[in-house]
């Protein structure tokens, strides 16, 4: 079965009987000879076998029309209807390896001859190769066919496969767009049928043979389920499922354990709470009763699942215990603070007594008691503690967590557990129950402060500031009690988790608030500085920074880091942090948006590097997509692996439609556009693309797993404060809406010669994709504000340049809506032009000016690209109009006077535009050559030398160790802005 | 905090708490695959609340291929762990062992004689994890590794084969006490 090496590697072997010299001529690939020696032996022995050798060595050689001959001769053999040659089908296919997927299409030529052939030759070891072929190309409905052919020949085999692969294709087949929808029920049916039968048979007899048709192994039972689940009903699946012999307590009897997950996912969906209860509780007892290991069925989520009644059952577990790894005791001992969060507080605290120090808390105090050093003894009981009520956590926090450690606890065991508490209190800044609400208007004028913090009792937002301030203090005194303490420095290598690292998080998050960063505010709406305070912001920045280099290895602290410095404009020290944590292969499709996502509006000057930037990306995907069929599924066939066949399409379809696919196309190119660099392929036409198309829902499957985050449920997540924009930037539009180089008008030498209906045509399609996609009700939630204008500034391009060309020049008068349009981008330019710096300005740009400018560079992107965008289109629209005046002398073609005028204006403001556009780096590079940065940039961020601080900022320059100790950060920062100025420097902007 | 069951697909989404720690090594997605394909329950996976994977192990059941039958080299019927890691923040939970465990009672199921593995001469901690399970030296692989792991001077490292004999291996013929002796170059192994 090496069919796959037959084709990708080289010719396939010829007949035995053909001759010695033509044999070594074909395989030493010396096509001219072979052809002129296939077609004498043709004429000699008129075996047709001999004129497909012919063929199929021409298709090797040069010319045109004889590389194109053997799709004659296989067009014939789809229409002749006879059973082919199998050999001669090896030869064909080889040949035309180049036209599937082009001039071919592989289901509709060799895919059905194979089928045919099998159905002939069912019984022949080379059908299986037959099959595995068309899986390779994905063709479903030759696979299934020959599939079915198969079976039949097979059908008591003890190779069981033959009836599974006909079963699974079905099934693949009935849920693919290769099906038509006629047949789809069709298929649907037979495969339910065909494993309800085999389930049956199962449930009735005795012992099963591997000859019967019934269902043996884990993967035969589990596919039946994936199968019900998909096509049959509910009832079936649960009634199933207790079954005595396929049900899912019965197979985990057995050590099957995949059905009991499934079925729990499954059960879960439907909110069959009953049953899943059920299930869990017999699954635990079948641990204790020996039935199974018993801690083979002790994951958290079963217990969670069993909570009520399962206290009976978690005591026996209890007393197994000391026999059980630590994962298993640990999750029993989580497992008891589950129930006793899950159970209504009246059955626990019958009485109300001590509300404070209720059960909740005394559980939380037991886990801890034992987890306290454990590197993730917050995450475990985070959650839980943002649940407790408010006099539950201050009695946690006052009472019960300082006595974890003992009597007498070593100097570690307390910083241990200060660094826990800091976090905690962190948290709870982040829950409702810390906050009463509080009339905000007092005497007439609104404070702003809606809350009163039920910690500090002062007047708040949410979160309390001042908590906040007084969490950012206390843990810097910690810190630098660590950092002086040499007895304490000596251990904490021997620690699960260094302290500093929790205290650092909890001083960079609190000043991350504090600086009035807020989920969406990156958005870029207006400047990131109206809202948020570059000081606080920046010290939160260096102090992470400074802990990255005590803490190297903390890929959360890193990732963190990363964004952090995006966010900033210091592309090129975010990459620096970047490159160590080794994104590759695999992993790049759910990591690597955490850099590169709008990467090229921040730093183009990154693509300029002696690498590609993205050729690890992009090999990713050419190499993992490069096979229209999964990845390894014939392994899956052959091995009789039914539901990872499921799995693994439905993952080869996600990773087709991938976000990160996407943006790694399209960074790429807009940062090639950038440079004036030429683009091999429109984007449509491209391979790796060829999946996605406007309709197409992208799979965005960033994962922020490593992110540190203390925040609690009742708010979003630490990486929606710092993310560049809302979630992934939406590439699919981009990709579909065409940008500006693929933007028709911007050929004009191409376009003029095109025919006119050709580009209105286009520019319809562009148009009206524009407007669909800016009308969907979900896009402004996706989109930042820079690119929200540019997309309206396209689609009011499009119309404008679609009217400018449609309208006779005859007309009287032209429609106000051109007037109009034309305007509004004008004064679209006009205001992005106003927020551009000018080397004209009498006054010098400040520091404050400068970063705020060094931030925006995704907006300033954004003002390149319309004013680009407007440039070309109106350039476009006059070229034709010149064009179209000289090749017709009459003066009857040419567009309207009109229209060629606004076209004028729009060309002339856009051309100044994209002069002050460039001014405007201009300016920033000269900035940035002034002296002086490190001062200026730490007079920012510390306050200016001799003024005094204020509590926090002294408390942060204690732990970066002063001035002198931010310096080398402070150099890294403005080094990395000179350098995104200096990419700037090389950007087109005409 | 953990889960066990077996990996799906979708788990490569997630591996970041394991892949970013620079001892486990990241493959291409047709490696994950394969294995996926042939042996989907030798990957087995644990995951915490999140859906985060915090640790996996991911193994065959094989024999050497026939060519070599002859050679002094041929491994019988084995289970072998191709790779197994678990995320910093959930090691000495007993999670490592938990994974071992259950590909080495799918090894017994599936009749094989040992489990075997490769592991780095450096790496001490996971020689000292698959000693505690009852592992031993069984060969020593001369330069298998083709970088050094502690020492950036050098171009490749030794590569300790160890093994732990299965049921079916009653008289212990599958193992040596000094293994450590024995040494191969990295063309003898398949
Ligand atoms: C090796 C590794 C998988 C162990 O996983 P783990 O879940 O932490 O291991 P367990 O908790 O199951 O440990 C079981 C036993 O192994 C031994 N052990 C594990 N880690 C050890 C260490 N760092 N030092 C000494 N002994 C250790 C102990 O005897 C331990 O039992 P104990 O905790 O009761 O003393 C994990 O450290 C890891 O992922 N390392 C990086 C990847 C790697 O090197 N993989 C192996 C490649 S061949």
């Amino acid at each position: 079965m090496a069919y796959k090496n037959k084709y990708r590697y080289g010719p396939p072997a010829l007949k035995n009987n053909v001759d010695m010299q033509l044999q070594s001529a074909f395989s030493d690939g010396n096509w001219s000879t072979v052809v002129r020696l296939a077609a004498k032996r043709f004429a000699t022995f008129k075996d047709p076998y001999y004129e497909a050798i012919k063929v199929s060595a021409e298709a090797q050689q040069q010319g045109a029309a004889e590389k194109c001959a053997v799709l004659v001769h296989v067009d014939e053999l789809v229409k002749s209807k006879k059973t082919p040659d199998i050999d001669t089908l090896d030869l064909y296919e080889w040949a035309c390896q180049d036209f599937i997927g082009y001039e071919i299409d592989f289901a509709e030529t060799f895919g059905p001859l194979r089928a045919r052939w099998v159905k002939a030759n069912a019984s022949s070891p080379m059908a299986a190769s037959c099959l595995q072929g068309c899986l390779e190309q994905w063709d479903l409905v030759s696979a299934q066919q020959i599939a079915a052919t198969l079976d039949k020949t097979n059908a008591n085999s003890a190779d069981r496969r033959y009836m599974f692969w006909n079963i699974t294709l079905t099934f693949l087949l009935s849920v693919s767009p290769q099906c038509t929808e006629a047949s789809r029920k069709v298929y649907s049916l037979l495969t339910v049928r065909q494993l309800q039968k085999a389930a049956d048979i199962t449930e009735n007899s005795d012992k099963l043979e591997k000859t019967d048709r019934g269902l043996l192994t884990e993967e035969e039972v589990c596919l039946y389920y994936r199968v019900l689940l998909s096509h049959g009903t509910k009832e079936e699946f649960l009634t199933r499922l207790r079954s005595p012999k396929l049900g899912a307590i019965s197979q985990l009897r057995q050590g099957h354990k995949l059905l009991f997950c499934e079925c729990l996912d499954a059960l879960e969906t439907w909110g069959e709470w009953d049953t899943i209860y059920e299930l869990c509780r017999d699954a635990l007892k079948l641990g204790l009763d020996g039935s199974t290991t018993p801690f083979f069925v002790c994951d958290l989520r079963i217990w969670k699942k069993a909570l009520d009644e399962v206290q009976d059952v978690l005591k026996q577990f209890i007393e197994l215990k000391d026999k059980a790894t630590p994962m298993y005791k640990k999750n029993i001992s989580l497992a008891l603070l589950e129930t006793t969060f899950g159970l209504p507080s009246t059955t626990i605290n019958p009485n109300h007594e001590n509300k404070a120090l209720s059960p909740k808390v005394i559980q939380i105090g037991l886990f801890l008691d034992q987890y306290y050093e454990r590197f993730a003894a917050f995450d475990d009981v985070k959650g839980y503690v943002a649940e407790l009520g408010y006099e539950e956590a201050k009695t946690f926090l006052e009472d019960v967590l300082p006595k974890i450690p003992g009597e007498n606890p070593t100097k570690a065991q307390q910083i241990i557990i200060t660094a826990l508490e800091s976090r905690l209190r962190y948290t709870l800044t982040t829950c409702p129950q810390t906050l009463s609400p509080h009339p905000t208007v007092v005497e007439g004028t609104d404070q702003g402060k809606p809350f009163q913090c039920r910690v500090c009792t002062k007047f708040a937002k949410s979160p309390c500031e001042d908590c906040l301030k007084k969490l950012i203090v206390d843990a810097a005194e910690a810190y630098s009690q660590i950092a002086t303490d040499k007895e304490l420095l000596a251990t904490i290598p021997k620690l699960d988790r260094d302290p500093r690292l929790d205290l650092a998080l909890v001083m960079g998050n609190s000043l991350l608030k504090l600086s009035g960063l807020r989920p969406g505010l990156s958005n870029f709406a207006q400047s990131l500085w109206q809202d948020v305070q570059p000081d606080v912001l920046l010290q939160a920045v260096l102090l992470l920074d400074t802990q990255l280099k005590v803490t190297p290895n903390d890929n959360g602290l890193r990732l963190l880091l990363v964004q952090l410095y995006l966010l900033f404009g210091c592309a090129s020290y975010a990459y620096q942090l970047w490159v160590p944590l080794e994104v590759k292969r695999t992993i790049q499709d759910a990591l690597s948006p955490l850099f590169f996502d709008r990467i090229s509006s921040i730093s183009p000057g990154l693509f300029q590097g002696t690498k590609p930037l993205m050729e690890p990306l992009r090999a990713y995907y050419s190499q993992s997509l490069r096979d229209p069929s999964p990845v390894r599924i014939w392994d899956a066939f052959s091995s009789g692996s039914y539901t990872s066949i499921l799995d693994m399409a439905e993952y080869d379809k996600k990773l087709r439609t991938s976000c990160t696919l996407v943006m790694t196309l399209v960074e790429e190119r807009r940062a090639t556009r950038y440079f004036g660099g030429k683009l091999d392929v429109d984007i449509d036409d491209h391979i790796l693309a060829a999946d996605i198309v406007e309709d197409t829902t992208l799979v965005h499957k960033t994962d922020y797993g490593s992110f540190p985050n203390l925040e609690s449920s009742n708010g979003p997540p630490i990486q929606e404060f710092i993310r560049l924009g809302p979630g992934p930037s939406q590439y699919l539009d981009l990709l579909t809406y065409t940008p500006p180089k693929d933007y028709k008008p911007s050929k004009p030498a191409d376009a003029a010669a095109r025919d006119k209906a050709y580009t209105l045509e286009s520019l319809t399609r562009i148009n009206t994709s524009l407007t669909d996609f800016l009308h969907k009700p979900t896009t402004p939630t996706l989109l930042t504000t820079s690119e929200t204008n540019y997309y309206t500034a396209l689609s009011l391009l499009s119309a404008l340049t679609l009217t400018a060309i449609s309208l006779p020049k005859s007309e009287p008068s032209v429609p106000n809506i051109v007037s109009q349009t034309t305007q509004s981008l004008k004064t679209t330019l006009t205001t992005l032009r106003a927020g551009l710096m000018s080397p004209k300005s009498p006054v010098a740009v400040s520091t404050q000016q400068a970063i705020s400018s060094l931030c925006d560079m995704p907006a300033f992107a954004s003002v390149r690209d319309i004013a680009m965008a407007a440039k070309l289109s109106a350039g476009f629209v006059l070229s034709y109009h010149e064009k179209e005046t000289a090749r017709d002398k009459s003066g009857k073609s040419g567009l309207h006077k009109e229209v060629v005028a606004e076209m004028k204006a729009l060309e002339s403001a856009a051309t100044k535009t994209l002069a002050d556009a460039k001014a405007h780096v201009g300016v920033l590079k000269g900035v940035m050559n002034e002296s002086g940065w490190l001062d200026r940039l730490l007079n920012v961020v510390l306050g200016e030398e001799d003024k005094e601080q204020d509590e926090v900022t002294e408390k942060v320059s204690q732990v970066v160790e002063g001035r002198g100790g931010a310096e080398e950060w402070a150099g890294k920062v403005v080094d990395s802005w000179r350098e995104g100025v200096k990419g700037w420097g090389m950007v087109r902007f005409e | 905090m953990a889960n066990f069951r077996r990996f799906r697909p979708d788990d490569l989404n997630k591996l970041s708490k394991c892949n970013l720690d620079p001892l486990t090594e990241t493959y291409e997605l047709s490696f994950y695959l394969q294995y996926y394909a042939k042996w989907p329950s030798l990957f087995q996976v644990a995951e915490d609340e999140n859906g985060n994977i915090i640790g996996y192990i991911m193994g065959k059941l094989e024999s050497s291929p026939n060519v070599y039958k002859i050679s002094e080299h041929y491994l019988p019927w084995h289970a072998h762990i191709t790779a197994v890691t678990v995320a910093p923040e959930a090691r000495r939970l007993g999670i490592g062992k938990l994974l071992t465990e259950q590909l080495e009672a799918a090894g017994d199921a599936g009749n094989a004689w040992f489990v075997d593995l490769f592991v780095r001469k450096t790496n001490h901690k996971a020689i000292k994890f698959y000693e505690s399970m009852g592992y031993s030296i069984f060969r020593v692989v001369k330069e298998y590794y083709g970088d050094h792991s502690t020492d950036p001077t050098q171009n490749s490292e030794d590569a300790y084969d160890m093994r732990k004999p299965l049921k079916r291996d009653v008289k212990k013929e599958h193992i040596r006490d000094d293994g450590e002796k024995h040494e191969v170059d990295p063309t003898d192994v398949w």
